[in-house]
């Protein structure tokens, strides 16, 4: 007979989890996974906080990262900006609380889709050193704010847990994190700091981010623009792409008295005709209190959304970096002899959720990695890890590089750029590391990669056209001393005199242009 | 001033006026090769067309041919101008040198220079050796004819068994009486070491000239100024496949390589001897033919469409090679006996007047 165990044995042992219990099973979503990208992802958090603080305050952001090895596999993150600084009642929210910030609830496209915020980042150095975050901030008043902030879980709010005030003698706004981490390591590959930061600065070029690597190294990657990108402005969501739980979230936090008035306030392209739809094909009362939304309706409605034609959602929401923003952070950056970028018109994918591809092709100079490098955005913030199963990658293999006069993939100094900008970019897991395969977008960065690929190809038999004519006309003035003595010899003439009318007669029919032809 | 001298100037001259003008230098000459080259039915020669092409000092396929033809003939200007003379090797290596960065040179091999001479020799109609330029001596000859050479006077019997060979240019050479019918022209030198051991020429009354495989100018010369001048008919003896048919009318025709020079080189009354197709079955010699390769094959089906190979008993000793898929050495005939050849083959056929035309 097998021994029946009761509950009280049962749950004799189950305990709260731990931090680092916690911490340990959600890894892989929080982007802490292997020793390099774990560093990678502390940068990440650090720079999307710090980036985000100073486009909100208007202010060009001058960023600072330096990373320290402290000991084996322990490391020194520290990373100022010069934004407007954290008030001091906000500190422990904004470094202690997972989920914090101000755009969570927010349809509004950002970069910080990824992660969990900075706080993932304190957490994942309590969890590793047992140590707390060192902050430093300023809002440019009489004091700068100097203290140790950590999370406690159980109630998911920030500690502060050392501060003093110094005087704030040098007018300074901005905010300084440093924060050591065990199990992590540094190195400069693909997947490393290093790599993201210059991903980073391409993708914005308005800002300026100095390195110091821990072997002192000091890289600057520099601003290319003085222009700020617009801000992306929040919009009403649009029904396709929401889910029950959005659904649910939206009602709560309404302020409609019914489901008539939430539906056709809160979403965009909802008339009250397509709430009369709604109501007829999900069977529920749109006169329903907003307040009183079950689970089981939130799926009938949702069910409804998706069956019912809707106008594609207004495209103010997106804010790509643009054509121009793009060159210049490619132009920066890797110093191509060739660059072409392209932001497409906005266009749609599931019927209805908005995006627009980004292209940026850059050939010569420091672009390529031992062939193609492939350097891959969603809404700016760069995508470093799971490069073969993305969407985005799938597409830039299909294109037959070999007709735009790409002969050698492995040694072609090429870099592609894609940034896939929406409201809902269709990550393939939490990671957030890949973009699904949709047609949609496959084709839109098909399409560009294409018209980019014919004005490389162009580029290139250019430079060969150039190379060729030179060469020819070397290969013909080489035989100009020698037939001019021959023919001086012949009729007894001047040898300098015919040798250098012979030579003009080369000259000047292979005419080199002094300027190389224009990119497109 | 000398005539070349002046033909050299003037082409010359022509090109730097070009180049004065500012206009892309180029100078005319004459095709070579298949296409501009005819069958004159009347005089029994080959002769060459009137289609010219142009190379330019611009074109980058010609820049260096151009260069060679201004070289070579600045090289011959110089030889007609000290009044020496230079084998055509001799001036490949004077010549040769380097180009541009260094790793290349004006000629890479003599066949570039040998080919602008001929270039220059159509394009102003001169000589080779006008432009004091010789080849290599090949060919000799042997019989009863005085010969008055650079002021020696000799007679071509009497210079033991080799003869005398016969240089490259022989226009200053004067044929003084000679004793003969007619004029046997063999192919290989073997052959001809076996005739005169064997006596040939003494016993028939004809002078031996050896050739040595395609007729050099030399030899071409010296057979149709004989024919003219001492009025002697030329027999020929060769192999009996496409190549040394192809001697044969080189030597009555003229060859398409030199189609300029085939009035002064070609001997249209040749008749030719052997070997043929039916010598095999006449004499029985089929066990010591030899198999044909398919580059032979090849030169057969060239040669039926030439059309001085036109005459329908050319074309029947074509097709029969081409059917039987042999080919016959002169030198074969030396498995009946070493005399046969001088006893028997060539007597009998001679005296039966048993010709190809």
């Amino acid at each position: 007979m097998p021994e029946v165990k009761n509950a009280d044995e049962l749950f004799k042992d189950f305990k709260a989890q731990s931090v680092s219990e916690f911490f340990k099973k959600n890894a892989a979503m929080l982007g802490y996974t292997g020793k390099i990208r774990s560093l990678t992802t502390i940068v990440h958090e650090g720079i999307t906080n710090a980036l985000d603080a100073c486009e909100e305050a208007g202010i060009l952001p001058d960023l600072y990262v330096k990373i320290d090895e402290l000991g084996q596999e322990h490391y020194k993150v520290t990373i100022e900006d010069n934004a407007s600084g954290i008030p001091l009642v906000y500190i422990p929210q904004v470094f202690g609380r997972m989920l914090a910030g101000s755009k969570a609830h927010r349809n509004v496209q950002s970069r910080g889709q990824q992660g969990i915020g900075v706080s993932g980042a304190v957490m994942f150095s309590q969890v590793t050193t047992g140590k707390s975050t060192k902050v430093l901030t300023s809002t440019g008043n009489k004091y700068i704010f100097k203290g140790r902030v950590q999370l406690n879980v159980k109630q998911n709010v920030g500690e502060i847990v050392e501060k003093e005030k110094i005087q704030n003698k040098w007018k300074w706004t901005g905010t300084i994190i440093s924060l050591e981490a065990k199990r992590v390591l540094y190195n400069k590959s693909r997947y490393s700091p290093f790599n993201y930061l210059r991903m980073t600065s391409i993708a914005n070029p308005h800002a300026r981010i100095t390195f110091i690597e821990p072997d002192g190294t000091r890289i600057v990657f520099d601003r290319g623009t003085d222009i700020m990108p617009k801000p992306p402005q929040p919009i009403k969501p649009h029904p396709y792409g929401i889910t029950p739980d959005d659904l649910i979230t939206m009602s709560e936090n309404s302020s409609k008295a019914n489901l008539s008035q939430f539906l056709e306030k809160d979403f965009v392209r909802i008339s009250s005709g397509k709430v009369a739809e709604i109501g007829r094909q999900s069977g529920i009362s749109m006169k329903t209190s907003t307040k009183r939304l079950s689970w089981g309706d939130a799926e009938k409605i949702v069910n409804a959304f998706n069956n019912i034609k809707f106008f594609a959602p207004p495209t103010g929401g997106l804010c790509p970096i643009g054509g121009d923003e793009i060159r210049k952070g490619l132009e920066t950056t890797l110093v191509p002899e060739f660059c072409y970028t392209i932001t497409r018109p906005p266009q749609t994918y599931h019927g209805g959720i908005l995006f627009i591809a980004e292209v940026g092709i850059a050939y010569g100079g420091n672009a390529g990695r031992q062939g193609i490098e492939i350097i891959r955005y969603a809404n700016r913030a760069p995508l470093i890890f799971d490069q073969g199963g993305c969407g985005i990658t799938e597409a830039i293999k299909s294109i037959d590089w070999k007709r735009y006069g790409i002969r050698d993939l492995e040694k072609v100094p090429l870099t592609i750029f894609i940034n896939i900008v929406s409201t809902h970019v269709p990550y393939t897991s939490a990671g957030k590391q890949a973009i699904a395969y949709k047609e949609e977008i496959y084709n839109e960065i098909r399409n560009a990669l294409m018209d980019g690929g014919r004005a490389l190809s162009r580029h290139l038999a250019g430079k060969r056209r150039l190379y060729e004519k030179k060469s020819k006309m070397n290969t013909l003035l080489k035989y100009v001393p020698e037939t001019a003595a021959a023919l001086a010899h012949l009729t007894t003439g001047d040898k300098a005199r015919i040798e250098e009318k012979l030579a003009s007669i080369i000259t000047e029919k292979y005419v080199v242009p002094e300027v190389e032809e224009e990119d497109e | 001033m000398n005539k070349t001298d002046k033909k050299l100037q003037n082409m010359a001259k022509k090109v730097v006026k070009q180049i004065e003008n500012k206009n892309a230098p180029s100078i005319d000459i004459p095709q070579r090769g298949l296409s501009n080259v005819f069958f004159d039915e009347n005089e029994r020669i080959l002769k060459i067309g009137d289609k010219t092409s142009k190379r330019t000092f611009i074109n980058i396929a010609h820049t260096k041919k151009f260069m060679q033809t201004m070289l070579v003939s600045s090289y011959a200007q110089r030889l007609v101008r000290d009044e020496k003379h230079a084998g055509i090797r001799e001036l490949y290596y004077a010549l040769k040198h380097s180009v541009g960065t260094g790793k290349e040179n004006t000629f890479e091999d003599q066949s570039e220079s040998n080919m602008v001479i001929e270039d220059l020799e159509r394009m102003l109609d001169v000589l080779r050796e006008q432009l004091n330029l010789t080849a290599d001596r090949r060919g000799f000859i042997y019989g009863d004819i005085v010969i008055v050479d650079n002021g020696d006077r000799f007679n071509a019997s009497k210079l033991g068994r080799g003869g005398w060979s016969v240089p490259g240019n022989i226009e200053d050479i004067k044929f003084k009486k000679s004793n003969v019918d007619y004029i046997l022209c063999v192919e290989t030198a073997a052959m001809s070491d076996r005739l005169i051991e064997e006596k040939f020429p003494t016993k028939n009354n004809c002078l031996l000239i050896a050739c040595q495989g395609q007729a050099p100018r030399g030899i071409r010369r010296l057979l149709s100024r004989l024919h003219t001048e001492n009025d002697l008919p030329v027999v020929v003896f060769t192999d009996g496949d496409p190549y040394g048919w192809y001697i044969y009318s080189t030597i009555k025709q003229g060859s398409i390589n030199l189609a300029y020079l085939s009035n002064t080189l070609s001997v249209p009354k040749a008749k030719f001897v052997g070997m043929t197709m039916d010598d095999i079955e006449t004499y029985d010699l089929r066990g010591v033919t030899e198999k044909l390769k398919d580059l032979d094959k090849k030169r057969i089906e060239e040669e039926l469409k030439y059309p001085w190979f036109k005459h329908k008993k050319w074309q029947k000793q074509l097709n029969k090679c081409k059917k039987m898929g042999v080919r016959i050495e002169q030198q074969a005939l030396a498995n009946k006996s070493l005399d046969f050849v001088a006893r028997e083959y060539l007597p009998e056929k001679i005296e039966a007047k048993d010709f190809l035309p």
